[in-house]
């Protein structure tokens, strides 16, 4: 309209414009609000009438206002639109039938066609005519024209699929559409891509079209943008790599290419130049096989697309390599297991599994077939029995590699799975009864896999296995000593192969597993097997041996956008054999197991992208997809006019007084609490209070970083507050105590709050039993388990010794404690031996009295002394008690006031307290180094052993 | 534009019911008795004393018996001390005494915010700095229609107590004929609004014996200089009567009239009984008024 890109729904509804003078006149007319007044003479005067019936003029400004917002109201009904869109659209009530192309290349730029799709569909509701609605990546199915607001609801929900589009199935349901719909105009939203093994859709589309009449429009890129990537799921060896395709050339000419793991962190980048004619470029990575494998996908960076991604799946990947050692391993010393050489030298490019411990040899070999391993590695084992003879022999012969090390029992028994014939025994150089000195390893042969790798001199084979010298021998040898016996020899087996280390994987026989050529070999030898041929052995067993491979059932998929998920319902299993590409019923993704999958791309390898030829659609206009975006100003003008007429009530009530109020108190109270009201929200949320803190000294609150710094004891809070005063105390006494005569100076005694407080800082934990309180819960006992395994120590005081009889019911404390720790694993109690360590720690006690002195203390057992062994004077476990459970209040006893006077009385004399400090000194110690004290008990006698 | 504003009724009657009355009195009186201390502080009435012997009940003096004197005056007792003769005299206690009335209706409620205080604030003030002032000067000063006459130096606090007792002041908006004696005087603090006729029959009812009073008018600025403009509403507090003015501005002339010639009338219901007519604003001091009615009552002693 005019030039400017505007149109109007409803121009008619602009001639209300006209009316806005007359309004002008009106508003003038009525009256604001009149202020009320109180006036107490009015009585006096009730009889004097209003002298003039002329309102106040309404102020212009508010005039202005009412005119702006009439005006809004009806330019809004006009329904104004700013570049209006529709370009394929012709005036008509003929129904729009739209094709949206929706495969991967479509997926970059997406949003403009989403968005210019959605200009369509709103035009065509603007015109009021139905709309039809193809997505051509989907699967093809009749439609039949529905109201642009279904069509807008459906467009929504079109995502771009992860595979290529294949248009030429719509054509029979597009045919039936315009023989019901002759005079559709057909808006086709093209990717501008031509698919594999498309015939020519334009053709026939233009070919439908004018046999119908039917006008067609297509928008479409000037050149399509799309860049796809394409390479293949398995590829073996080192150096990957993927070619990086376009349909024509767009201006794209140079990108990144990115590595990423399974997890989606990027591993490597690497960058591509496209000649600015060509469509399509190399790109490779090469690097180190541990990062090599880790890869799980490449893809264009930034090019949000399935087609922009390619998925290496497990066939390229590192071996899965199990291992098996005949011997038993001794668990004391892993170290020194062959199984430990092996699985170090080859962790770096396989991925080593080790069978379950306690397991025989043959359930270990077994297991590690179950586990459908490619390397099936066996240190030292002997004879094996019939049936797993027989399943390793399968192994073998379905392409397995079978990896041996000879030992003592290979070298003593008779075993069919080796490369040679074997000779009993072994042979021994260097040793005390030979000539000879360890032989060191010749060079290899060219032919042998080991070729080109040099043997360090200081390689020395003390023990072999040898071979008997068969003809074959030479052709079987892939390393050989100096004097050519061999060392290491393989033969095929079937589509297998059996490798045989002439020595053993440890360092018995040879250094040779201590080196690097170690490694070196082991990762040629890991090389050479075939990839995880046994894909599916469960399926295929079922299917009683058919040729036919195993079905694999999607795991994770790509969608449009290149992005991996669920798979979808529609997806469906794929052979295990699949090379083909991606499909609407199988997306590209990951197939499989984790361990066992394959991967479908969106291309297969080869594919190549065309543009499409659009010759054959005969007087089609043509669009771009880059149309300015159109805007609908209905809603904008519609909340003008609102926003007008709020002010405007507002301004009214102003103007009417209302904001007054009754005086001059609240003048303006209303208007400024409206104002104010955010504000205030605003600042309630910034000044909200900090939460409260606990009343804990700084220096005494637990888990501060105080408590990390000073080694401090620590009880736990009960609650009862003098309990809690008593126990602070008695530790604050105690840490005097150890301060004044140990060496150890311990910080402030902490409050522990169980349910909140960590308790890693604290060696020891002083908890008084209160027999009224609740039960802590489980949470923290949990905590207080893993407190005690972790080596801390709570000594339970029940304080309870002058109550507790020794064969009368529990007391309310002693039955709380029961309670309490029913759930903890508590070890096996006894009375504090007069052996036992803790008597021994600092000084020499024999109880640890507290304010009574009549109750028993209990510690963990403590392994009895030896049969008729020296009898030490003090004994002690591994570790240290994790559990101390005493009735003699020993807090009361320890409790000091201000001036280091005692707080509460003992039972006994002086000497009792005393007694308690010792004890409490002596249990602080213990804690703190544990059975060391029970060690140093035989300095003396050690000292008058050297002497002699 | 001027605002106005009506008071809360608690604050019209100094103080508050028998349950709240201690409260409210705490709250209200003692600013109001403050006050009106304050103000008779500023006032000098000693125009007309009656620090002298003359009819009365109290003793005054004993005085040698002048011949010729009635010797039913000799007061024996005291005679019989010495050889002269004594009269005893008693202090001239007359029976004039003054009689404040306090308009404490709802129309009394008012301020505008051109105003000092409420109406009935001032009213109050100024009644009770009177009676103070009064007291002070010797006179016996009373409630009309409410309390006794009294010459107590706790006045203020005795009428105020009164007034906070007086529920049915509180409605009305004249004073109550409480024929008064010839020689009382009568002081009513009012705003007067109120039909003339009504006001004349109440100052006929207070001056039967051709006692003298005054009218002490409290106004607001705003009654009398109506200052608003734009359209109005106006609400009166006490009938409950709204009337929708229009132009406020164009309705003010009228009014402007309409009030002076209420004063006019006011001024004639005066002078017809020999009465006076002052009239406060309550954005002057309270002295003015005050000063102005010590004066006139003085003036009328001087005559009397």
């Amino acid at each position: 309209m005019f030039g400017i890109p505007l149109t109007f729904a409803a121009p008619l509804a602009l001639a209300a414009l006209v009316a806005l003078p007359a309004l002008w006149v009106l508003l003038r007319v009525t009256p604001p609000r009149p202020r009320r007044i109180h006036f107490p003479p009015l009585a006096l005067v009730a009889d004097l009438l209003p002298k003039r019936e002329t309102p106040a003029r309404t102020p212009p400004w508010l005039l202005i206002l009412r005119i702006l917002a009439a005006a809004c109201l009806i330019l809004a009904v006009a329904g104004p639109v700013w570049n209006p869109g529709g370009i394929g659209a012709a005036a008509g009530r003929e129904p729009l039938l739209l094709i949206l192309d929706n495969g991967f290349v479509a997926a970059q730029d997406w949003r403009d066609r989403l968005r210019a799709a959605t200009d369509e569909i709103e035009a065509a509701a603007r015109d009021g005519r139905p709309v039809a609605l193809v997505a051509s990546a989907e699967a093809p199915a009749p439609f039949e024209a529905r109201p642009p607001a279904a069509a807008l609801e459906r467009l929504r929900a079109i995502k771009p699929r992860p595979h290529l589009g294949d248009r030429d199935a719509h054509l029979a349901s597009i045919g039936t559409f315009l023989e019901r719909m002759p005079a559709a105009s057909i808006v086709w939203i093209s990717d501008g891509v031509r698919g594999v093994g498309e015939t020519d859709f334009a053709k026939s589309l233009g070919d439908l079209a004018s046999r119908h009449g039917s006008a067609v429009t297509v928008l479409k890129a000037e050149r399509s943008p799309a860049l796809a990537l394409e390479g293949s799921p398995v590829q073996p060896g080192e150096k990957l790599s993927a070619q990086v395709l376009r349909a024509e050339a767009n201006g794209r000419d140079a990108g990144l290419v990115r590595a990423l793991d399974q997890k989606g962190l990027p591993l490597a980048e690497s960058r591509f130049t496209l000649q600015p004619e060509a469509s399509e470029a190399s790109v490779s990575f090469d690097l180190p096989v541990e990062l090599r494998n880790a890869i799980a996908r490449l893809e264009i960076e930034g090019e949000h697309s399935a087609g922009a991604v390619v998925l290496m799946d497990e066939r390229g990947k590192r071996r899965r390599v199990g291992l098996v050692f005949g011997g038993t391993l001794d668990q004391a010393q892993p170290l020194l297991a062959p199984t430990y050489y092996l699985a170090k030298a080859l962790s770096p490019f396989a991925d080593v599994q080790q069978p379950r411990a306690g397991q025989g040899t043959a359930e270990s070999i077994g297991q590690m077939l179950d586990n459908q391993v490619s390397v099936l590695a066996l240190a030292d084992v002997g004879a094996l029995d019939d049936r797993t003879l027989a399943r390793v022999e399968t192994f073998v012969e379905e392409g397995g590699l079978l990896l041996r090390f000879a030992g003592p029992r290979l070298a003593a028994g008779n075993d069919p799975l080796v490369p040679v014939r074997l000779r009993r025994g072994g042979r021994s150089l260097g040793g005390t009864l030979s000539w000879d000195r360890p032989k060191t390893l010749a060079a290899f042969a060219p032919e042998s896999p080991f070729a080109g790798l040099n043997p360090p001199a200081d390689i020395g084979v003390r023990r072999q296995i040898l071979a008997e010298p068969d003809g074959d021998l030479p052709g079987k040898t892939w390393a050989a000593l100096q004097d050519g016996t061999p060392i290491v020899t393989a033969g095929k087996r079937g589509q297998g192969l059996v490798v045989l280390f002439h020595v053993t994987a440890d360092t018995t026989w040879s250094n040779l597993p201590l080196s690097g050529l170690f490694v070196d070999m082991l990762r040629r030898v890991v090389g050479l097997a075939g990839p995880s041929a046994k894909l599916g052995e469960g399926d295929g067993r079922q299917a009683n041996g058919q040729a036919k491979a195993a079905l694999l059932a999607p795991r994770l998929t790509l969608d449009g956008f290149g992005a991996l998920g669920s798979p979808p319902a529609s997806a469906t299993a794929v052979p295990a054999d699949f090379a083909d590409r991606a499909g609407p019923e199988h997306p590209p993704g990951f197939y499989g197991t984790a361990e066992g999958g394959i991967a479908v791309n969106a291309l297969a390898p080869g594919d190549r992208l065309s543009p499409l030829d659009l010759t054959g659609l005969k007087g089609a206009r043509m669009g771009s997809l880059a149309g300015a975006e159109t805007l609908d100003l209905r809603a904008l003008l519609f909340s003008l006019a609102l926003t007008l007429l709020a002010l405007d009530t507002l301004a009214g009530l102003w103007l009417g007084g209302f904001f007054r109020g009754a005086g001059r108190v609240s003048r303006g109270r209303a208007a400024t609490a409206a104002l104010l009201l955010p504000a205030l929200l605003g600042l309630a949320l910034v000044f909200a209070p900090p939460p409260a803190r606990a009343q804990e000294p700084p220096a005494n609150r637990p888990n501060g970083i105080e408590s990390a710094l000073a080694t401090r004891l620590a009880f736990v809070v009960t609650g009862d507050a003098a309990t809690d005063a008593a126990s602070r105390a008695g530790l604050s006494g105690l840490s005097q105590m150890l301060a004044a005569r140990t060496a150890l100076e311990p910080g402030e005694p902490a409050g522990l709050n169980l349910e909140k407080d960590e308790l890693a800082f604290y060696p020891l934990i002083y908890w008084p039993i209160v027999a009224g309180r609740p039960q802590p819960s489980e949470a923290a006992i949990r905590k207080i388990d893993a407190f005690m395994r972790n080596g801390g120590t709570v000594i339970f005081d029940t304080r309870d010794a002058q109550t507790a009889r020794a064969n009368g019911p529990p007391t309310p404390e002693t039955a709380y404690l029961r309670k309490m720790l029913a759930t903890l694993e508590v070890p096996e109690l006894e009375p504090v031996p007069p052996d036992h360590v803790l008597t021994k720690a600092f000084y020499l006690v024999d109880s640890f009295p507290g304010r009574l002195s009549t109750g028993q203390t209990w510690v963990e057992t403590i392994p009895p002394a030896g049969e008729g062994g020296e009898r030490r004077p003090a004994r002690a476990g591994d570790g240290v008690t994790p559990i101390i459970i005493t009735g003699n209040d020993l807090a009361a006893a320890w409790a000091v006031g201000r001036n280091g006077e005692p707080l509460y009385p003992v039972t006994g004399d002086q000497r009792q307290r005393e007694m308690a400090f010792r004890g409490g000194i002596n249990i602080v110690i213990y804690t703190l180094t544990g059975n060391y004290k029970a060690d140093q008990v035989h300095v003396p006698a050690l000292l008058e052993r050297l002497g002699q | 534009m001027a605002s106005t504003r009506l008071v809360e009724a608690e604050s019209r009657r100094p103080g508050g019911a028998q349950t709240g009355g201690a409260l409210a009195l705490a709250e209200v009186m003692p600013r109001l008795v403050l006050e009106s201390r304050r103000v008779s502080g500023t006032l000098a009435h000693g125009l007309h004393g009656r620090r002298r012997a003359g009819p009365g009940e109290s003793f005054w003096q004993f005085r040698p018996f002048v011949t010729g004197e009635a010797a039913a005056r000799i007061d024996w007792r005291r005679s019989a001390r010495d050889d002269r003769l004594y009269v005893r005299e008693r202090e001239w206690e007359a029976a004039h005494n003054i009689w404040i009335w306090i308009d404490r209706s709802a129309s009394m409620g008012f301020a505008s915010d051109l105003a000092q205080t409420s109406k009935v604030e001032r009213a109050l003030v100024l009644g009770l700095a009177l009676a103070d002032t009064f007291v002070e000067g010797g006179e016996r000063v009373g409630l009309l229609g409410l309390t006794r006459a009294s010459a107590s130096r706790g006045i203020v606090e005795t009428l105020a107590q009164a007034l906070v007792d007086d529920r049915a002041g509180l409605m009305q908006d004249l004073p109550p004929p409480a024929r008064p004696g010839r020689f009382d005087e009568v002081v009513l603090v009012s705003d007067f609004l109120t039909p003339l006729d009504r006001v004349r029959e109440a100052v006929q009812a207070n001056s039967v014996h051709g006692n003298r009073g005054h009218l002490v008018l409290v106004a607001d600025p705003v009654e009398e200089t109506f200052p608003f403009t734009g359209q109005a509403v106006l609400h009166d507090p006490e009938g409950g009567l709204s009337l929708d003015i229009g132009e406020a501005g164009a309705w003010g002339e009228t009014y402007r009239a309409r009030i002076a010639a209420h004063r006019d009338g006011l001024s004639e219901i005066a002078r017809q009984r020999g009465w006076t007519l002052t009239i406060h604003r309550t954005d002057r001091p309270a002295s003015e008024a005050a000063l102005r009615v010590l004066t006139l009552v003085a003036a009328a002693r001087g005559l009397g």
